[in-house]
């Protein structure tokens, strides 16, 4: 009979790290990578020769991108992959080296993800199946145009949308790995630059480079290697789903979202009021409101209210984004469901200083990606 | 008219108000735009399955943007700014489309659309090129 995650070992998250994600630069994925896989070997307190097996989430790389980099760490002959699911490559890779050591093939993997910017078109634009519009629609402007649904629908204003990237900005000045760390008002965001529709720059995420790294064991690699078990994070859901035929002009972001968040809360045993935190694909402003909303936070059209009270601050129910989300940590693509995963690591172990969410016990990743496809993670404090 | 070339002749007719060529599911019905014969997305139906339809090129406006920012690497297509509408045609399908109006002041959801070809350039020959663009069937209200 088959099996979830949590019915499978036990994993825990015992290491984390990252690379700053900034601007594209002249620095190399390899110098990327290591920083963020020295950094998780470091938190984890073991060293590289105790991993046996690696996932690497890449989308623009190109080929054979896991040993270029961690051949520098002592080649120990470990099997390696890289895994590629656009946007949520990261988060993929991540469930990839869950599996490893659920299943029992390894006590300690790695998931690394890592990226820099490249115009590699998705596979999709080699089908021949051509549309309408061709690239005149680029991601900005299909949520642009679920931005003008919803306003609509609900009687919102602009400002209400924009107000997401004020939020995300604040939490994000308070995160030294995040690409923008500045504080931005509603007036800022309104003034930038137009996009596409509603949406300004502010309310766009940056796609820079970066990398993240976690480092996944099971209660045998914890005793074997005395990983410190009152920093292990233990992983209670992993869930990943595609879509499938919505008719007419149905949202499918928001219901392959509905529908994989709602299978993790089934494995999970919890529900969006257990939820001390979440990290989820606020490539757009508009984003989160659909999301909390498909998530159950809140009713259909409450999303706006919900964050303007305050209740997904740092310190209300439930912090949306604390590292600063997509909008404001940034979105490497390989990285940026990886770094989820260490931001809510972090902050379920009490130690994301000046951003932590109080009294932190369960929290949620969610990542989409083109396709479209769906990855959610739910990790608990052990 | 005979001087003008379709953009893309796959996606619609050449008429006035152009058809846009659809595909449909002879097992289980579903109707689809932009056409494909790779086998049906709802029910697995093979290609022989697979029939091309002409969809009436009319439907309701579902969400529209007006497009401030976009680059255009040949300088030779659509500068900013421009309009895009999803569409959801009478025949059932949502479709995404570049509108006639080009700032986005008089449109509205809800609003009845229908098909037109616009020109879109000229190809090396100097014939006028056109592309189906999406409009709002009632004038200026």
């Amino acid at each position: 009979m088959k099996k979830t995650i949590r019915e499978m070992r036990p994993v825990y998250v015992v290491g984390i790290g990252l690379h700053k994600y900034q601007y594209m630069s002249d620095t190399t994925f390899v110098t990327l990578g290591l920083t963020a896989v020295r950094e998780a070997l470091a938190d984890a307190g073991v060293g590289f020769r105790d991993i046996e097996s690696a996932y690497t989430g890449t989308a623009l790389l190109g080929m054979a991108v896991s040993r270029p980099i961690l051949r520098h760490l002592g080649a120990s002959g470990i099997p390696m992959a890289q895994v590629e699911n656009a946007s949520a490559s990261g988060s993929t890779a991540f469930r990839q080296a869950c599996i490893e050591v659920a299943s029992g093939l390894s006590d300690v993997a790695l998931a690394i993800g890592v990226d820099k910017p490249a115009p590699l078109a998705p596979a999709a634009s080699k089908a021949n199946i051509r549309d309408l519009v061709g690239a005149r629609v680029v991601p900005f402007t299909h949520f642009a145009l679920l931005a003008n649904e919803y306003m609509t629908r609900y009687g919102l204003r602009p400002e209400q949308v924009a107000s997401v990237a004020v939020k995300n900005n604040r939490n994000g000045a308070k995160n030294p790995y995040a690409q923008r760390q500045k504080a931005v008002t509603l007036e800022e965001v309104m003034a930038g630059p137009p996009i596409s529709g509603s949406l300004t720059r502010l309310q766009c995420c940056p796609v820079g480079e970066g990398a993240a790294a976690v480092v996944v064991a099971s209660e045998d690699g914890i005793a074997r290697l005395g990983i410190d078990r009152k920093r292990a994070v233990k992983v209670i859901a992993s869930v990943t789903r595609t879509e499938h035929v919505y008719r007419g002009a149905k949202n499918f972001d928001a219901e392959l979202t509905r529908e994989t968040t709602a299978q993790a809360y089934e494995e999970a045993g919890v529900g969006p009021k257990d939820l001390d935190l979440i990290e989820l694909h606020d490539a757009f402003t508009i984003e989160e409101l659909l999301y909390v909303e498909a998530m159950g936070l809140c009713g259909e059209g409450e999303g706006a209210a919900m964050i303007a009270s305050g209740a997904v601050d740092i310190g209300g129910k439930c912090a949306i984004s604390a590292s600063g989300g997509l909008l404001a940590m940034g979105h490497p693509i390989g990285p940026t469901g990886a770094g989820q995963i260490c931001e809510i690591t972090r902050q379920l172990r009490g130690e994301a200083g000046t951003r932590q969410q109080p009294n932190a016990r369960t929290g949620l990743a969610h990542m989409v990606g083109i396709g479209a496809v769906c990855v959610v993670h739910i990790l608990q404090k052990g | 008219m005979s001087e003008q070339i379709l953009a893309q002749p796959t996606l619609y007719s050449a008429d006035t108000t152009p058809k846009l060529n659809g595909g449909r599911c002879k097992k289980c019905g579903y109707v689809f735009f932009p056409p494909q014969f790779y086998g049906c997305e709802a029910c697995g139906a093979l290609p022989e399955q697979i029939e091309s339809i002409a969809m009436k090129g009319s439907g309701k406006l579902h969400s529209f943007a007006m497009v401030h920012h976009h680059q255009d690497r040949s300088g030779k297509g659509l500068q900013a700014p421009f309009t895009v509408g999803l569409v959801v045609l009478d025949d059932g399908p949502a479709v995404r489309s570049i509108l006639l109006e080009r700032t986005d002041e008089k449109l509205r959801i809800g609003d009845r659309m229908h098909s037109v070809l616009a020109p879109a350039g000229t190809d090396d020959t100097g014939k006028q090129i056109v592309e189906l663009r999406f409009t709002q069937t009632e004038a200026a209200r």
